[in-house]
């Protein structure tokens, strides 16, 4: 850590230059605010813990003050300078200004207060929707949009690229598809898409960062078109020197395997407990972890709603698939440890060790003998499976 | 609740950044850290909760306990209090609930919060939540019954429900509107069956313990006749008599009550009138050792009864009786195999799990080389009958 220099206290009218004393939540927020003694802080409570509530809803309206200063040429800063990343990829603000999309297309209940109100009240529930032969019709046009949009984003992914012009070019697709990108203000995410990248395990935020000859990422688009949602992701590889890298191809080729054997499993009386157990299995047998925090989901005009479909083994998940009801697989595998850690943002989940992360998933349709993939890939669509690497072949 | 954050309010303690790493905290990979018991404390406003639990905070124990008072699901609050005993002194620490949910995270934010919390400021012995006194503890304690493979630091010690023996039978009888367990009420009334569910029901179904307070306010033909109902309701927990929420210890009655993980017995005093509340019995459904191959079978007729509310039918003998409309709280079971080991079964409301038990130390009881099923629930009917013929003819015998 830097020198500390001379400060002024932050206690409320204190005179007094500050000491080395900082506030714990505010250096856990990436925020500095240095106090003289415990007595100051202690004085200046009550006004001061407003800051750390304030920074949860406004960092974009006020970003943190920062130790670094904004680069010069850019105007680029890491909002949240002293918060322990680890591994070497930080975020690079300012974000874009907030997308907008024409009030003639439906908004969900989120787009307006962040909240998802319909879906909070059924939180806890763990009866699945059947969808009738009209809702599974809905679920299958805009799961093809989804498709459409996420193989467009793929396209434009190249060595230089930053992650927000992919944001702007799934929000223009979906805009012109008709569809609001249900991303946008759920929760108050602030973009329309996430784009995870090398060690984000899922939810990362779009912003200035050019993408390297190198890198590996997830392009995670969900549509919400005619009253249903539509949920996809694939990781992907940026430039070659990614598919020169053994480990990269091991995660996402491992990741990508992982969602195909448990869609396997997919049909009328397949327990939601279950596509954990084929995961973690064929995660091991790739020396691979996988991910726990986060899981599969129910998905029709809800974005998440029951069932809940956990991508590690014994879990005590509730539930039989039946016809008609729709959800997402979507693994996380990662090449070191399962354990995540969250950045400041509240949304970026990257992994505790720094060690690549890679993650698949389609939305699908239980049928009556079995499961059709309402996101599968179009005969055109970029990317796909690559060779494992020779010394895993060997096996 | 802001209000009252702010007159209790304490800021934390600063950190001088001379004296923190700058290396990252070292990732401790599948440590084995003892986990920390969280109990539920339930009950009606009223009923003692309070009183218990400062009773449990400045008893001297030697523990360093930590209460969450009431509103933990209420997600409007960043900040949560939380007071924790050690000593005798008592501390208000503040958990950052985060400002919303993590989309489809298998964790409840208050959980995480009281994970990052102890990662802050050290584990503690115990935990306890006290809910409102009109929380549904069956939508509480799935959120803290994680699955073992999530590696929290926290785990689910069980649920103590006091109950209020003057008001308690009022309570059950005739509930205020407001009193009424309204989410459940509303499904039964759609199929018009059963009488009305109050919340106290619910309390007590779900209960691991309860805890009949306020011993000194009623006459001992009252308190039989409480006891009595409490006990048809609710067969297998332990039932504590008290006043002033004294309980006589702490452990195993409070704390240590492994209600989730560990099974001792589930042989409980059948009073022959298991029918005398309306709308909630315990039954106990007990058959022979099972064999390994018939595990599977007890997994799916246990994912018809719990999941589906569906108990299925045998296809021969009677049918008089059979419960079509039901739900089960909790269900508690021991499965004695062929080959001498055993299975616990834990269920709250539609999760549930089945897993192997630790070796028996008394295996003389001769009770104890049954397979036994405790379902406590509503509309399981009068008789154990159907219960014990579905189950048999679904595992094929």
């Amino acid at each position: 850590m830097a020198a500390v220099a001379t400060r002024k206290c932050n206690g409320v009218d204190c005179p007094n230059d500050a000491g080395t004393l900082q506030c714990p939540t505010c250096l856990k927020l990436g925020t500095d605010s240095f106090f003289c003694s415990q007595d100051c802080f202690k004085r200046s409570w009550s006004e001061h813990k407003n800051i750390h509530k304030k920074s949860n809803f406004l960092t974009n309206l006020f970003p943190p003050k920062v130790v670094s200063e904004p680069d010069p040429a850019t105007g680029h800063f890491n909002p949240f300078p002293s918060f322990q990343y680890s591994g070497a990829l930080r975020p690079v603000y300012p974000l874009s200004p907030k997308r907008t999309v024409p009030q003639s297309i439906p908004h969900p209940d989120y787009a307006k207060g962040g909240i998802p109100i319909s879906e909070q009240k059924l939180w806890g529930q763990h009866k699945i929707k059947i969808l009738n032969k009209e809702e599974q019709e809905g679920m299958r046009v805009v799961c093809r949009l989804a498709r459409e949009v996420l193989d467009i984003a793929a396209r434009a992914l190249k060595p230089g690229v930053t992650t927000d012009y992919i944001d702007e070019v799934v929000h223009k697709a979906c805009v012109e598809r008709d569809s609001y990108p249900s991303p946008l203000n759920y929760m108050h995410f602030p973009k329309s898409v996430c784009t995870s990248v090398n060690e984000t395990i899922c939810h990362g935020i779009p912003d200035q960062r050019p993408l390297e000859d190198g890198d590996i990422v997830n392009i995670d688009v969900t549509l919400y078109h005619k009253g249903f949602h539509g949920d996809i992701n694939e990781t992907y590889y940026v430039g070659d020197k990614a598919l020169a890298n053994p480990e990269a191809v091991r995660v996402v080729e491992t990741a990508r395997e992982c969602l195909e054997k448990s869609i396997e499993l997919v049909k009328p009386g397949m327990l939601f407990r279950d596509p954990g157990n084929v995961i973690e299995k064929h995660a091991k047998s790739r020396d691979c972890s996988v991910v726990k925090t986060y899981c599969g989901h129910g998905i029709n005009q809800l974005f998440h709603c029951a069932p809940n479909v956990p991508h590690y083994a014994k879990n005590k998940a509730v539930g039989t698939a039946k016809p008609g009801m729709c959800f997402t697989i979507e693994p996380m595998i990662n090449i070191g440890t399962h354990r995540d850690r969250t950045w400041p943002d509240d949304w970026t989940s990257t992994t505790a060790d720094g060690s690549l992360s890679a993650q698949f998933e389609h939305t699908m349709l239980v049928t009556e003998d079995g499961v059709e993939v309402l996101t599968a890939r179009l005969p055109d669509s970029p990317g796909g499976p690559v060779p494992m690497p020779s010394t895993e072949n060997g096996n | 609740m802001a209000s009252a954050i702010d007159d209790e309010d304490m800021p934390p303690e600063l950190v001088d950044v001379t004296t923190m790493s700058a290396a990252p905290d070292s990732v401790k990979e599948e440590e084995s850290t003892p986990r920390v018991p969280i109990t539920l404390v339930t009950g009606y406003l009223g009923a003692g909760k309070t009183t218990l639990l400062n009773y449990i905070l400045t008893e001297k124990h030697g523990k360093k306990i930590a209460v969450i008072m009431n509103e933990f699901g209420d997600s409007s609050d960043i900040e949560k209090p939380l007071t924790v005993n050690e000593g005798g002194q008592e501390v208000t620490e503040w958990m950052e609930v985060g400002n919303g949910c993590i989309c489809c995270s298998v964790k409840d934010t208050g959980v995480m919060a009281l994970e990052s919390l102890m990662e802050r400021k050290g584990t503690f012995d115990y935990i306890l939540l006290e809910t409102t006194g009109l929380a549904d503890p069956g939508n509480i304690a799935p959120v803290f019954w994680m699955d073992d493979g999530l590696g929290s630091s926290i785990y689910l010690d069980g649920i103590v429900t006091l109950v209020d023996a003057k008001n308690i039978l009022r309570l059950l009888d005739e509930p205020a509107p407001e009193e009424k367990a309204d989410a459940h009420n509303e499904e039964a009334h759609e199929h018009g069956w059963g009488p009305v569910l109050s919340m106290a029901h619910m309390q007590i179904s779900h209960a691991d313990v309860i805890i009949v307070n306020k011993a000194d306010l009623v006459t001992p033909e009252q308190m039989d006749a409480v006891r009595d109902r409490v006990s048809a309701i609710n067969s297998v927990a332990k039932i504590h008599v008290t006043d002033h929420s004294r309980t006589p210890q702490i452990e195993g009655v409070v704390l240590d009550l492994h209600a989730y993980d560990h099974l001792d017995d589930l042989d409980f005093s059948k009073k022959g009138h298991s029918h005398i509340d309306p709308a909630i019995s315990t039954i106990a459904v007990t058959i022979p050792p099972v064999s390994a191959d018939q595990i599977p079978r007890v997994d799916s007729w246990l994912q018809s009864v719990l999941w589906e509310s569906t108990l299925p039918q045998p296809r021969s003998g009677p049918r008089d009786g059979h419960p079509v409309q039901f739900e089960i709280h909790r269900l508690k079971g021991i499965l004695r195999l062929q080959d001498g080991s055993c299975k616990i079964i834990q269920a709250v409301r539609d999760v549930f799990e089945i897993r192997d038990s630790e070796a028996r130390k008394d295996d003389d009881k001769p009770s104890q080389d049954q397979c036994k099923i405790v379902l406590i629930g509503r509309g399981l009917g009068p008789v154990v009958d159907p219960w014990k013929q579905s189950l048999e003819a679904f595992i094929g015998r």
